[in-house]
């Protein structure tokens, strides 16, 4: 009974925040290439429910912020002008999921205030929007290269551990090699030959097709174990008695059987390859600018001036772990759940 | 009467020997050493430095990075040297010379009494052997290139022990610059080895410390791979300062390899080195904080040579077959859209977003830091986006309802910016560029290569269409620069290699940089520059954007530390530095 | 029995390693660009210069024979030669694999001891709110990015003061004495050690605990009990060795995994190791060199796995049988 709460929440919290990330043009105050070169590196904006006189308002506001003479690269708050935050304003328009045009956002606030929650970057955008901007990327990232790594995996995995001998050794050889490159640094070259004409859309799903093809080795031989002992249960052995042709033992018999393996792969590669979408972005090979991804918001904490200076640039880091933690509490319930099913 | 004064003379002429041995007890006899005017400082210590990468071989013949001409300038003196602080010659190993009238003789006259770091003597010979090796078309120095003038390479002959005598093919007005950084190399350890054929194997790294001799301030003492290199003081040094004492000050030289800036800025801040060299901006933010607190200075000394530009796809791409970008060329071939995406761009952003504050915005190849050179009438316009629109509907181009720009024959606008992505900077640049370039309608993308991936498609296969690129001369004349302007030249970057000149004023800038390269009086030769000056802002083959300033650190024990614009910019003058 | 065994896992490990080899060499034949570009932005060497160089140093010869070249030249010890240093490959690449080795070692063996005590102990209080705030701790730290975790280290070093901020030994006075020495390497190792841990512990804890647990829940162990076993005793002599099984194969496989990061780390905190080495090469096109150490990582990581079957072997009699 607990896991079966365990994985509803898991599975509601996941569902919260990727439509978060769905409807980020709706959420998100700006869009998420708008600069503005008078506010790079802004901190994040405070909240404020009481004036300079004391007074409470229902409403939240915030200053403006402008540059400090004696400090360069500061900014020192404007208490001369107040701007509250609206809700469902008419805004820049955006689409949702690629279908619909809208334009109303969640919370905004007038020009010229700008409303940094998360604070800006170093060209004065918006955190919090290409946050939420970057989730739609780096989560379809994750999402089609964790598909594509568990399909290849049970197919390749499933023929390997069903079929045994010479098609066995030689896929789990083929795996060795395929863990035992580094991928990343020779993902290097693979970038710097492909051609100058696609367009970002499709250098972002060239890599992440590469990122699947490459990572099926692990669930291949997860889905090889299991297919191993699946192949050998009595049901299925009297199944191939009666005369079942070997399509139908695999479809029917053996490779339901892997579902449990199969599920919790997916909920575990699904931030595996956030993160790895992440690093290879950081290291300039994936989404280039201005689109936004995980991994370029971090990448800038490449430079130590950033990384020294400037905090709040952590923070897309820190909401990334209650994302990951709600698929591990998947992983966990799921794996729990479908051990006690199978032997 | 005679004899008392032979007498008279020979004592005297021994204790004022006697007399000269007490108080200069390091000058060997017969030595002319060079006499700097530096502030006197104290001897002893040792400084460490970090190096980006690991120095590649100690080989001044054969070295081609940056890192390795870092060493091996502390270990080898040259004939004729630049003054970082002057930007103009002066003596060095060759104490004078003579130039003929037709400017194509240059005789120069050694240092007497000078010796190698190992005590061997140096004289005409070696240089003799030195310019061999250089010349040797089988060594493929790197430095081979700059000794060919007129199409011939330089010949050298000896005239005496001290005397060398250089043939030039025409007269050059750069010739004597042509000798700085071309290191002196000993005849007597090297000769057997050349005649061997092993010379391109000869001084690398783990070559022992004994088979190094030089006329540098330090010498070879230890290579710990991948750690560091350390050089100590060469007790046979030619300079010594007004007190008569031997430079350098220093004992030891440590060069500790650090990977990275960031790794640089880190461990200079935390005391592990004691200079640091050209860093970005941004560090020098973080460094600021704490300079009196952890004992060190910043400096910024304005300007440098560094510019940084945007270019576009000029080649003649009918051989290469690439439709695409051919179709695209028609728009950058037309001067009023390169000079609207001049007018575009937001320099003022550049300066404050890339480079806090601490660059020069440009608009032509040279900067303000090189005030030998610039031609300060090339105007500096503002960012003007209705100039910008202006230009480009005189052009044929249109706005579509949405704002987005359409060429004359419908096709939208659209075309991507290459740099690399090991330069933070300029990929920055191209950022604000791409922002700046859709304000105008233009969809442009930011393609992000690694710098030998970019350098394959800008010389190579031409396979780009609009690159951010940034040149550093070496030096502040202009004809080191001549293949960047010679249309016929390999790094005329837009459009290299051409067999004859594609547009008039391509073929404009041929005649003058040709002309300058053989005019010897510098008000003449300004006049020329400041022309093709002229000639590059309004053709804007490239659009010149800004001049990041040149910052370094030292701690304040460093004594004598007097930075420049010009390469090495913290170490120039490193037999000077001492240890208050 | 068991030599055949090991006979036929070192043919499959050469046949591996060859495999490697053709295409890392393939790889970087593919990629634009090579080791000499970088001078053709100098507009002071002439192209021709530069072709010259490029002949010397053989870069112009078809893939094939350059492949050959660089088989000979390994079978003669020397590993090819590295344009960017004009030196054979083999010696650079000693005493850095040397470093790296040190510093994967005892990361391992830091990481292993942290992790065990910690997955065995969440494995035996299941369910609690100790386990469960293991389970939390474990997954914030699996979602942050290794070059994240890097680069705070590094902040924090240099901001306290407490650990050297980078490199193998201090520049000062060099330390006498071999015990001197080590304790300065030693300070020097701990912060990319403790990095370099922190990269695999969570997913050590994970593994660990998953297969505890499973051990814990079988017949035998509740047997163990029933007879009256203390419960360290059912852990550690019960219920351990089992569990061992899984835990063996990923000390083989977490060797890989080592490896791959031991080279950001090495980066970053500026280690002399096969890492910062790779990426100038890399970045540099300096051929050999990154095959070279290609190849040692993966002759590293194949023998990891060895090992770890040979110890499997060893564990496991069942293995023996088959």
């Amino acid at each position: 009974m607990r896991q079966g709460h365990k994985l509803r929440a898991a599975v509601l919290l996941l569902a919260g925040i990727q439509s978060l990330i769905l409807f980020a043009g709706f959420f998100a105050p700006y869009n998420s290439t708008a600069q503005d070169r008078q506010l790079p590196f802004a901190p994040p904006t405070r909240l404020h429910f009481f004036d300079a006189q004391g007074k409470f308002h229902a409403k939240p506001f915030i200053y403006g912020l402008k540059s400090d003479p004696v400090n360069a690269g500061a900014y020192t708050v404007d208490t001369a002008r107040s701007y509250p935050i609206e809700l469902f304003v008419h805004g820049a328009p955006y689409w949702i999921a690629g279908l619909f045009q809208a334009r109303i956002h969640f919370f905004s606030v007038e020009a010229p205030g700008k409303v940094f929650l998360l604070g800006s970057d170093g060209y004065g955008r918006d955190q919090l929007s290409r946050f939420l901007y970057g989730g739609q990327i780096s989560l379809l990232a994750g999402l089609i290269a964790a598909a594509l790594s568990v399909c290849l995996g049970i197919l390749l995995g499933g023929l390997a551990g069903f079929y045994g001998g010479w098609l066995d050794n030689a896929l789990m050889r083929g795996a060795e090699l395929f863990l035992a490159l580094p991928w990343l640094y020779l993902l290097f070259a693979v970038r710097a030959v492909l051609p100058l004409h696609i367009t970002q859309s499709q250098v972002f799903l060239l890599l992440v097709a590469v990122m699947g093809l490459v990572g099926w080795a692990r669930p291949a031989r997860l889905i090889r174990g299991v297919v191993l002992s699946a192949k050998e249960r009595n049901f299925v052995l009297a199944a191939r008695g009666f005369g079942a042709s070997d399509r139908y033992l695999l479809f029917r018999h053996v490779l339901p059987q892997t579902s449990g393996v199969v599920l919790t792969q997916i909920a575990l590669l699904i931030p595996q390859f956030v993160l790895a979408e992440v690093t290879l972005t950081f290291l300039g090979l994936g989404v280039g600018e201005p689109l936004a991804s995980w991994g370029s918001l971090l990448s800038s904490l490449q430079q130590y001036s950033v990384l020294s200076s400037y905090w709040w640039m952590f923070l897309p880091a820190v909401l990334l772990v209650p994302l990951f933690l709600a698929y591990y509490m998947a992983a966990d319930a799921l794996q729990e759940r479908f051990k006690s099913v199978s032997l | 009467m005679a004899r008392a004064s032979l007498s008279m003379w020979a004592s005297s002429a021994f204790l004022l020997a006697l007399f000269v041995a007490i108080t200069c007890p390091q000058a060997l006899a017969g030595e002319d050493l060079m006499v700097t005017e530096n502030p006197l400082g104290r001897s002893g210590g040792r400084i460490v430095i970090g190096l980006r990468s690991e120095p590649k071989t100690l080989n001044p013949v054969l070295a081609a990075d940056d890192t390795s001409r870092d060493v091996i300038r502390c270990m080898t003196a040259d004939l004729i040297h630049i003054s970082r602080e002057t930007l103009k010659t002066e003596s060095a190993l060759a104490k004078s010379w003579n130039v003929s009238r037709d400017g194509k003789q240059y005789t120069l006259h050694l240092r007497q009494g000078l010796h190698f770091s190992d005590g061997q003597p140096m004289n005409a010979d070696d240089v003799l052997f030195t310019f061999r090796i250089y010349l040797d078309e089988k060594n493929h120095s790197p430095q081979r290139d700059l000794l060919v003038i007129g199409g011939k390479p330089v010949d050298v002959r000896k005239v005496d022990e001290y005397t060398v005598r250089f043939n030039l093919a025409q007269p050059y007005a750069a010739a004597e610059r042509i000798f700085d950084g071309l290191a002196i190399l000993p005849a007597h350890l090297l000769e057997s080895t050349y005649q061997g054929g092993g010379f391109a194997h000869s001084w690398s790294l783990t070559t022992p410390a004994s088979q190094f001799a030089g006329l540098g301030p330090f010498r070879m003492k230890e290579y710990v791979p991948g750690q560091r290199v350390i050089l100590e003081k060469n007790p046979f040094y030619w300079k010594k300062d007004r007190a008569g004492n031997r430079l350098p000050y220093l004992d030891e030289i440590v060069f500790l390899f650090v990977p990275s800036e960031d790794a640089q800025v880190v461990r200079f801040e935390a005391g592990d080195t004691d200079v640091l060299s050209r860093f970005s901006a941004d560090n020098f933010a973080v460094l600021e904080k704490q300079q009196t607190a952890r004992g060190y200075h910043l400096y910024d000394l304005g300007a440098g040579l560094e510019y940084n530009f945007l270019f576009f796809n000029l080649n003649d791409l009918s051989a290469k077959g690439r439709p695409e970008i051919a179709k695209k060329q028609a728009w950058f071939q037309d001067l009023r859209f390169r000079q609207a995406v001049s007018a575009a761009v937001d320099r003022d952003s550049i300066i404050r977003l890339v480079y806090q504050g601490r660059a020069t915005p440009l608009w032509g190849n040279v900067t303000p830091g090189n005030k030998l050179w610039i031609d300060t009438v090339i105007p500096h316009p503002a960012q003007s986006l209705d100039r910008a629109r202006q230009l480009l509907q005189s052009a044929g181009f249109s706005f579509k309802d949405d704002g987005s720009l359409v060429d004359p024959h419908g096709m939208p606008v659209e075309f991507s910016i290459l740099s690399s992505s090991s330069n933070a900077q300029r990929s920055k640049i191209a950022t604000l560029i791409q922002d700046d370039l859709g304000k105008l309608g233009m969809n442009v993308h930011v393609v992000s290569l690694e710098f030998r991936a970019m350098v394959d498609r800008l010389l190579n296969t031409y396979d780009y269409e609009a690159a951010v690129m940034g040149l550093v001369s070496g030096d502040a004349d202009p004809t080191p620069e001549m293949n960047v302007w010679l249309s016929s030249g390999e790094t005329h970057l837009w459009h290299p290699e051409q067999a004859k000149p594609a547009t008039a004023w391509e073929a404009e800038i041929d005649r003058l940089m040709q002309q300058q390269m053989v005019t010897l009086d510098y008000a003449k030769r300004k006049h020329l520059y400041d022309r093709v000056q002229e000639i590059i802002a309004e053709n804007v083959p490239v659009i010149c954007l800004a001049s990041p300033n040149i910052l370094v650190a030292a701690r304040d024990r460093v004594g004598n530390f007097r930075p420049a614009i010009l390469d090495p910019y913290a170490l120039w003058n490193i037999e000077q530095l001492y240890l208050h | 029995m068991a030599m055949k065994y090991i006979c036929r896992r070192l043919v499959h490990a050469t046949l591996l390693l060859v495999a490697i080899s053709i295409l890392s060499f393939a790889l970087l034949q593919l990629s634009p660009g090579d080791y000499f570009d970088a001078m053709r932005m100098n507009p002071q060497i002439s192209a021709q210069t530069i072709d010259g160089i490029r002949s010397e140093y053989g870069l112009d010869r078809p893939f094939v024979v350059r492949y050959e070249h660089w088989l000979v030249s390994v079978l003669k010890g020397q590993f090819g030669f590295s344009i960017a240093y004009n030196s054979a490959v083999g010696p650079l690449i000693w005493i850095r694999a040397r470093n790296t080795l040190l510093l994967t070692s005892t990361a391992t063996l830091l990481a292993w001891f942290l992790a065990m005590p910690v997955g065995m102990w969440s494995a035996k209080k299941r369910g609690t709110w100790g386990d469960r705030a293991c389970g939390v701790a474990t997954s914030t730290l699996l979602t942050v990015p290794d070059l994240l975790l890097f680069l705070c280290l590094l902040l924090l070093a240099v901001r306290t003061g407490w650990f050297p901020a980078g490199g193998m030994m201090s520049e000062g006075a060099a330390p006498f004495g071999f015990w001197s020495q080590a304790k300065d390497v030693a300070f020097h190792l701990l912060l990319p050690c403790i990095g370099l841990a922190l990269t695999i512990v969570p997913m050590l804890v994970r593994h660990i605990r998953s297969a505890m647990i499973e051990a814990l829940e079988s017949h035998f162990i509740r047997a163990a009990r029933g007879h009256g076993i203390p419960e360290t005793r059912v852990l550690y002599r019960y219920a351990l060795p089992v569990a061992a099984n899984p835990l063996i194969s990923l000390l083989g496989f977490s060797v890989g995994t080592m490896l791959s990061a031991s080279v950001l780390v090495e980066v970053i905190l500026s280690w002399p190791g096969l890492g910062p080495l790779l990426v100038e090469g890399i970045l540099a096109r300096d051929v050999y060199v990154v095959i070279g150490v290609v190849m040692l990582s993966s002759v590293f990581l194949v023998a990891g796995n060895l090992l770890a079957d040979l110890l499997l072997l060893a564990n496991d009699p069942r293995v023996r049988v088959e």
